[in-house]
This record gives C-alpha cells, sequence and structure tokens, in this order.
C-alpha cells in the first residue's frame, strides 16, 4: 500500500494511496458529514453533503467517491463549502417530515443530528410532492416508511453486497423516485428475510421494527395472564449502549433487575435454551457423522438464514440442523415442561423474548411454531380457536430498552439481580451464541466430550473467534478430523452454499449468522456503524462466558434436569416433537448473478 | 407466451445491455402494450435478474407500461422548451378533449382512455426542442402543435379507423 502526501487544511498528511477523500480525513481526525457513505460499500454518492474543495477543481467533490492524489490540496471547512453542504441538506429537508419529536429514530437519527451539527435552524424550503405515500407494514418484522426516506441507497446497498438478498431497489425517476419491492407489493411478498440490516444503516426513520412493545405492555397490565421473558445472549452486551453506558459494558445482571422491575414475573434466559440447543444440535452432529447422514450439517439458530435458504437454496434444507433455534425451544419448554412442573395453565402464559434481531419477529410467526399448543391439545381439550404460538411477542434489543425507559428506570444506576431458575440457567457455553463462531464452538464443546467420553481441557476454540466473515478451521477430535466452517452475513454464507449446493463442500459443519459479526451485529441491536463497536460487544461476549462457573452445554443442571423429569433423551421422541422443525421452499426468484 | 419469450431470451443472451431489449419486445409481445407480473417474474427467472432490479429498471424509463395501453398513443413532451411554448395546455386540452381524470403529472405516469383507443403519456424531452411544442403520435413527432391541429390529429386517425 503506498503512501502519498496531501494536503488538508493546509497541513502536509501522509495517507494512504488507496483511500477517498472522506476516508483519508477521517483517519486523521476530521468528520465529514455524509448520509449515504458506508464502510467498505461502494458509495452511491447520493445525499451530496460531503463536498470538500479540492485546489484546482472547478466544482466542489463529493468526498466519499473521489479518491486521494499525490500532492492534493484539499479544504473542509470553507465558506463555499459551508454554503452548499448546508443548501443540500436544506433540499433535503425541504422533502422530509418534521415530525421529529414523534419520529421512532427521534434521538438516533443521523438526518437530525446532521441539520443540527451544520447549524440549520429554520426549514427554508417548503415540502415540494403533497403526495403522501403509504407505508409498507405487510412485514411482521420491518416497516418502511417511504415518506422519511431520503434515497441515501444504504438499504438497497446492504440488502445487496452485505447479505445478497436484493428484495429492494430504486424504482422510478425523478421525484417519483422510491425505493420498493417488486411491484410495491411489500416485504413480506418479497425476499426480504428480515435481517434489519436496513434498519442499522438507514440514517433516517424511514426503516424501523414492527413495534410490539404495545401488545406487551397490554399482556403485563393483565392480571390473568402470567408473563414471562426470555433474553437472548447478545441483548446483554448490547442494550447498555442505549442507556449511555460505553459499548461492551455487560448489564446482565441490571437488565434483570430491570426486567423485573418492567413487571415480567419471571425474568428467564434464551441462554437456558441455547444449551438446550447445543445439546439437540450436538447429538445431532454426532448422529449424522456416525450414521453417514446428510453432511455438512448447517446450524439452524439464525431466522434471517433460514428464509434465506428457503428462498435461494431449497435444494440444500437437507443439510440444515432441524433444531429449532433457541427462541424457539424456550418458548415450546415454557408452555410444557414449565407449566407443568409449576401447575401453570399454558394458556395463561405470555412468552415475551428480548432479541437483537428483527427476524425472530417472524420466526416466532412461523405457522409450525405452535408446538406447545398441539402437545396441550388433547390432554386440555383445545379448538383450533384456542390457538397459541410458542412465542408470543418479540422484542429487539431497542424496543427492550424503550420500555425501561418508559417504566421510568434507571437502568445505569440499578445494583443487579439474577435471573429465575430453572429456566434462566446456563453455561457459558450459551452465551458465545451472540457472537459468530460460538455455536460452533459451544457445539464442539459437548459434541468433543461425547465422542470421546473425556474432559475436553482447552475450552477456546481460538482459531473459531473473530469479526471475519468467513472462517474455516479443522477440529481435531481424537484423531476424528472435523473440517468446520463458519459465514456471517448472507454474501459470506452464499460463497459456502454454493459449494454445497454443487456437493463440493470440504465441511463437515458450517454455521451461519445473517448480520455481520453474528448476533451482535444483529438487526435488533442499538444503532451503531462502527466496527469497534461490535469488537467491543464481541469481548463482552467472550468475557461473559470465561466468568461463568459452566462453559459447556451438557453440565447444565437445569438443561439435565429437564431431560431427566422429561425429555428424557436428546433427539428423543418428545425432542422431535417440541424441539425440531422442518423447512420448506419458498417461492424461487433469482439472486442476479449476470449484469443487466 | 414462455416460448416466445425463451426466443427473445435466447437472442440477447451474453449481449451487453440484454435485459433492455429482452423487456422492450416482450412489451411488444403482449396486444395491449404492457408488462405484466407474470411476464416480468418469467424474465428475471430466465435472465437470473432479480426481480427487484427489473422493477428498477421498467420504472425509470417511460418507454414501459405497467398498464394496458390504448390503440394509439399521444407522448406530449413537458421538457422546459415545450413548457414555455405551452405544452401544458396543450396536455390539459387532451385530458379534458377525453374527459380524463386530472393526474397525469404526480404518481400517474399514463392515462387511457375507458374505450382503450387513446393513451397520453408525457415524456421529459424528445430532443426536439427547436421544434416545441412536440407531440408523438403514434410514433411520429409533430412539431409546434397546437390544439386545433391536435384535434385534426386525433380526428384523422379515428377516421383511419373506419
Amino acid at each position: 500500500m503506498e503512501k502519498i502526501n496531501i494536503k488538508i487544511n493546509g497541513r502536509e498528511y501522509k495517507v494512504s494511496s488507496e483511500l477517498t477523500i472522506l476516508e483519508a480525513c477521517q483517519e486523521i481526525g476530521i468528520d465529514i458529514p455524509t448520509l449515504c457513505y458506508l464502510k467498505d460499500l461502494k458509495s452511491e454518492a447520493a445525499c451530496s453533503i460531503c463536498l470538500v474543495e479540492v485546489k484546482g477543481a472547478k466544482a466542489l467533490m463529493r468526498s466519499c467517491v473521489t479518491p486521494v492524489n499525490k500532492g492534493m490540496e484539499v479544504y473542509t471547512n470553507t465558506e463555499r463549502v459551508r454554503i452548499a453542504r448546508r443548501v443540500n441538506l436544506e433540499l433535503l429537508l425541504a422533502g422530509h417530515p418534521k415530525d421529529c419529536l414523534v419520529c421512532d429514530r427521534s434521538d438516533t437519527c443521523e438526518l437530525r443530528k446532521i441539520s443540527f451539527d451544520l447549524g440549520i435552524r429554520e426549514a427554508r424550503f417548503p415540502k415540494v410532492s403533497k403526495v403522501e405515500l403509504p407505508l409498507d407494514t405487510t412485514s411482521v418484522s420491518i416497516v418502511r416508511d417511504p415518506n422519511k426516506c431520503i434515497l441515501c441507497g444504504r438499504c438497497v446497498s446492504v440488502c445487496s453486497s452485505v447479505q445478497s438478498v436484493k428484495a429492494i431497489d430504486f424504482t422510478g425517476r425523478g421525484k417519483n423516485s422510491k425505493i420498493t419491492t417488486f411491484f410495491d407489493e411489500g416485504l413480506s411478498n418479497s425476499v426480504c428475510v428480515n435481517c434489519g440490516q436496513c434498519v442499522m444503516v438507514c440514517p433516517t426513520g424511514a426503516i424501523t421494527e414492527q413495534n410490539e412493545t404495545e401488545g406487551v405492555w397490554k399482556a403485563l397490565s393483565c392480571p390473568d395472564k402470567f408473563v414471562i421473558t426470555e433474553v437472548a445472549p447478545a441483548v446483554r452486551a448490547a442494550i447498555g449502549e442505549e442507556f449511555g453506558l460505553t459499548a461492551g459494558t455487560l448489564v446482565t445482571s441490571k437488565l434483570v433487575e430491570a426486567l423485573r422491575k418492567v413487571g415480567f414475573a419471571k425474568v428467564f434466559d434464551t441462554q437456558f435454551s441455547a444449551d438446550l440447543t447445543i445439546m439437540e444440535e450436538g447429538y445431532e452432529l454426532i448422529s449424522r457423522i456416525k450414521n453417514k447422514g446428510v453432511l455438512p450439517m448447517i446450524t439452524s439458530c439464525s431466522p434471517g438464514w433460514i428464509k434465506f435458504a428457503e428462498h435461494f437454496f431449497p435444494g440444500i434444507l437437507a443439510h440444515i440442523s432441524t433444531c429449532k433455534s433457541p427462541q424457539q425451544m424456550f418458548g415450546a419448554v415454557a408452555k410444557t415442561y414449565y407449566a407443568k412442573k409449576y401447575n401453570i395453565d399454558p394458556r395463561k402464559i405470555v412468552v415475551v423474548s428480548i432479541m437483537p434481531c428483527t427476524a425472530k419477529k417472524f420466526e416466532a410467526k412461523r405457522p409450525e411454531m405452535k408446538s406447545a399448543f398441539n402437545y396441550w391439545k388433547n390432554e386440555l381439550k383445545l379448538e383450533n380457536k384456542d390457538e397459541f404460538p410458542d412465542v408470543d411477542y418479540v422484542l429487539t434489543t431497542r424496543e427492550a430498552a424503550r420500555m425501561i425507559r418508559e417504566a421510568g428506570i434507571n437502568f445505569a444506576s440499578l445494583k443487579g439481580e439474577d435471573f429465575d431458575e430453572p429456566l434462566g440457567i446456563s453455561t457459558g457455553a450459551a452465551v458465545i451464541f451472540g457472537a459468530t463462531g460460538g455455536v460452533m464452538e459451544a457445539a464442539l464443546r459437548t459434541a468433543y466430550e461425547v465422542l470421546t467420553g473425556k474432559e475436553l481441557e482447552k475450552l477456546d476454540f481460538v482459531s473459531l473467534r473473530g469479526l471475519q466473515g468467513i472462517k474455516t478451521a479443522e477440529i481435531d477430535i481424537e484423531g476424528l478430523k472435523l473440517k468446520v466452517a463458519i459465514a456471517s452475513s448472507l454474501s459470506n454464507a452464499r460463497k459456502l452454499l454454493e459449494e454445497v449446493e454443487s456437493c463440493k463442500s470440504p465441511y463437515a459443519f458450517i454455521e451461519i449468522m445473517t448480520c455481520p459479526g453474528g448476533c451482535l451485529g444483529g438487526g435488533g441491536q442499538p444503532f451503531s456503524l462502527n466496527e469497534e463497536t461490535k469488537q467491543k460487544r464481541m469481548e463482552a461476549i467472550y468475557q461473559e462466558d470465561k466468568n461463568k462457573a459452566l462453559r459447556k452445554s451438557h453440565q447444565n443442571p437445569a438443561v439435565k434436569a429437564l431431560y431427566k423429569d422429561f425429555l428424557k433423551e436428546p433427539l428423543g421422541e418428545k425432542s422431535h416433537y417440541l424441539l425440531h422443525t422442518h423447512y420448506a421452499k419458498r417461492k424461487e426468484t433469482p439472486y442476479g448473478t449476470e449484469k443487466a | 407466451m414462455t416460448k416466445e419469450l425463451d426466443k427473445i431470451i435466447l437472442r440477447y443472451k451474453g449481449k451487453p445491455g440484454m435485459l433492455l431489449g429482452v423487456i422492450e419486445e416482450a412489451q411488444k409481445l403482449n396486444p395491449h402494450k404492457y408488462l405484466t407480473k407474470e411476464v416480468l417474474e418469467y424474465i428475471a427467472k430466465q435472465t437470473k435478474v432479480p426481480v427487484s432490479k427489473i422493477y428498477n429498471i421498467i420504472t425509470f424509463y417511460a418507454f414501459f407500461n405497467l398498464k394496458p395501453q390504448g390503440k394509439h398513443s399521444i407522448i406530449v413532451c413537458r421538457g422546459t422548451a415545450c413548457h414555455t411554448r405551452g405544452s401544458k395546455n396543450l396536455l390539459d386540452f387532451l385530458i379534458r378533449y377525453f374527459g380524463l381524470n386530472n393526474g397525469i403529472e404526480g404518481q400517474q405516469s399514463s392515462l387511457t382512455t375507458q374505450d382503450k383507443k387513446f393513451t397520453i403519456k408525457t415524456v421529459a424531452c424528445f430532443g426536439q426542442c427547436a421544434l416545441a411544442p412536440v407531440v408523438e403520435v403514434d410514433g411520429n413527432i409533430y412539431s409546434r402543435v397546437t390544439e386545433e391541429k391536435l384535434k385534426k390529429i386525433i380526428k384523422e386517425l379515428l377516421k383511419k379507423r373506419k
């Protein structure tokens, strides 16, 4: 990488020749405002806020797409630059609603922040188009409000480049431009996998999650209901950010206390059912290896990836573990085993899961996720109209934070409490589900001991850790060499899946997480475009694993009790009934390998 | 239908810009000169272009129709030169003449008469600014158009049909 000399605002700097002006400025500590630039993605240069003056150039340049050059002289803070940025921003604001007080992104909106930073104090230009566009509320996970869209194109980029889904694109022209799905049919009728990465990158409130907090408040205020919650691993490493704590602050016990104060009858842990997932999935892997079943086996915890496979890779569905995700296993166990054990009518139990994810909302509403209802059907003489789902509500990390704020809880000052038993007991293996590579590592910890009958001494599979998009390793289990691969983000997954599809995959076990970095970078997490934030969350997750007394799923005493008293054995009849699922081919849509 | 589409796709296969050509010919195949969802989905499948991208393209070009078109098309230029020479009045006249609802310059990109005889559209510029205002009728460009001239053209068209 060549280093070149450039001058920025009169000072000499040495920067890499491969950078754009914007990136070079970021490196030396000058923040250039932008609403469309995203690190590592091809810039659309759509917002024209990042203008800078380059000596010798006639026009102002968009710094996000202008590469640095030897001897270049850049000015980022001249009168001309300031005025141009302002006018461009004011033009964007002309078409944007001004209802910031009641907007979902009120305090996290980049457009609002940049308007403030650039000193815009009045809306100079009136709204051009008076047409109110309808909201896309077809999806159970994501809502799109085209009226708030500034056409920056970030969501289109992420959906296409990072996730290789391409559910949305620009349509129309000029002032009729908007971002939408094929024939405006809405996200639920498209190949959208509900990952929510578009929500994460949207600079305004144009894309948000489907808000389920109202339903949860309603259930909480109903004396007849027994409302319990389960919290996913990645939530505890991130929700602190919503309350002003630095990224990577572990707030597990504070979160438990806060949720109890919000009003949940029991605060349980999705990590309990993550341990349970490992029991089922670990045994499934062992059984597939021993009985020459379909390999590679691919993990099934990430619901965005499941829908992705159903659309784009229907031929490899047999490779996906039949295990339900921890969220769904929890719901099924809570409304059967737990209900029985504590003699609670399953119809009165309301399961609210708190997830770093928007796709989990979709997963909970899949029609097959009603195994507790089917379990009780005969015993309680239930009719179809009594039908209830295993998981009733799914809140994102952000929604949970909203409820905690609404309840008037001073989160940062909480002392902290422990999860309720028994569904709140978990091991370190379950914590790491929140990071890419974690499910694999957790499964290997258990598979190793089950296969060899020996104790695994070195628990940390460091080769499986880190934020890289694809990781591969060969694990030696007493002579049995197991090739494994891990992918996070669906464009990375696609590479591994194409190998599987053409029967060229050298791996025995593949972990796929829909979101870059795994659940810690999920579409339901606190807003951040910062890679460092993900790194910090990851460190917190591995720290929590280290802090746990028990670090292997099969050691979880509550899971052991569940098998002893209820399920009997992994992959047994009851497990099959409650903890496993099936997948179905969805409408096929081309991904688009050829250029239009 | 799929057979004819297959033929078209085969002809364009591998050529740069193939999608535009394919969609253009697919539109011609339809008796009402428009693209249906089913046809576009089929093209997507065969050309391996995502449906979202296809929708992006067909909504960008005014040439592609998503609604059945009338037998005759009247396209009024709404570019700057034509605008200054009264093309808006021509458009309003046509809308009045055919008794259509207003709204062509909003979200609607075209209006078709109930008897499906005429479709009125606008275009941003024909590149014939010296001849403004310009109206294209069934592929023929008419220059320095007035209301009287339009009336005559329409009457001629109706006569021809008999």
